[in-house]
């Protein structure tokens, strides 16, 4: 009777540690493979947009800026 | 098999119990079916003949839930002994992440038990995989019976495991051993996480 009952207190006791050690084992490695990877590429830089030059009515509001502008495209 | 896939976040390890027949491999997978708290135990699948000899293959998914953000999962399979059901084990055996050998410790199985070793080298290298770097432990199994039956651990582990591997012995059917041996096969497995089974 007493080696049933130890019996039934023994049970998922095993599954328990194998759950224990195989976490732990999981977590190292995850932890190691996190540090070995990669970093993410950062998200590719985006030209800031420049002011609009243009009145909402299409008019050209800074000359100085589109020459400036117009030789860079041209380089 | 893909043992991690980052990109679903789940850990996958297929273990095959291997060895000839009525070694034990059976015994093993129902030991750990045993344990299993009720919320885990998932369906184990056994095909056996009238005479509980295994006809096809077992198999036990053991689902062990999200660790370190991995949804993990073991699969567990055994393949007949019988020395005619050579197609279904290379059928198992595809995708193998790792073998435990359960060997029969009686003396009069020793032939069996090389027999059956040699079989699994053919079969892994025939599906492209390389024996000798394949994760594998060994499992002398019937340490219960009486000791002028068996074969001492030495003897057994002298020539059996000439790759050396980790080896435990075992009386899957009190369950002695079982964990051990799958705690020592997953430990190797998922030490290979970042190298995943080299094909030849």
């Amino acid at each position: 009777m007493a080696a049933d009952e130890s019996k039934q207190s023994d049970e998922g006791t095993e599954f328990a540690d194998f759950m224990s050690d195989i976490s732990q084992e999981i977590s190292e490695r995850v932890e190691s493979l996190d540090a070995a990877l990669p970093a993410p590429a950062p998200p590719p830089m985006r030209k800031a947009s420049p002011p609009s030059l243009l009145s909402d009515a299409g008019m050209i509001l800074d000359w100085d800026n589109v020459a400036d502008r117009m030789i860079e495209e041209m380089l | 098999m893909s043992v991690v896939n980052y990109s679903t976040r789940e850990i996958t390890c297929k273990i095959v119990y291997y060895g000839p027949g009525r070694s034990g491999k059976t015994t093993n997978l129902q030991h750990i079916y045993s344990q299993l708290p009720e919320e885990r135990k998932g369906k184990m699948v056994s095909l056996a003949t009238e005479t509980d000899r295994t006809l096809f293959f077992d198999f036990l998914p053991l689902d062990l839930g999200t660790i370190s953000g991995f949804n993990t999962r073991f699969q567990l399979y055994t393949v007949p002994g019988q020395v005619y059901y050579a197609a279904t084990r290379k059928l198992v055996l595809q995708g193998v992440d790792g073998v435990v050998f359960v060997a029969d410790s009686q003396s009069r199985q020793l032939a069996e038990n090389i027999e059956s070793l040699q079989d699994l080298h053919e079969n892994l290298a025939d599906d492209g995989f390389d024996p000798r770097i394949m994760p594998l432990v060994m499992q002398y199994n019937k340490r219960d019976l009486p000791a002028g039956e068996v074969s001492p651990i030495e003897e057994l582990d002298d020539r059996l495991n000439f790759r050396g591997v980790p080896y435990f012995p075992a009386s899957a059917i009190g369950g002695g051993g079982v964990f051990e041996s799958l705690r020592g096969i997953a430990s190797i497995v998922l030490a290979r996480l970042s190298a995943p089974v080299v094909k030849r």
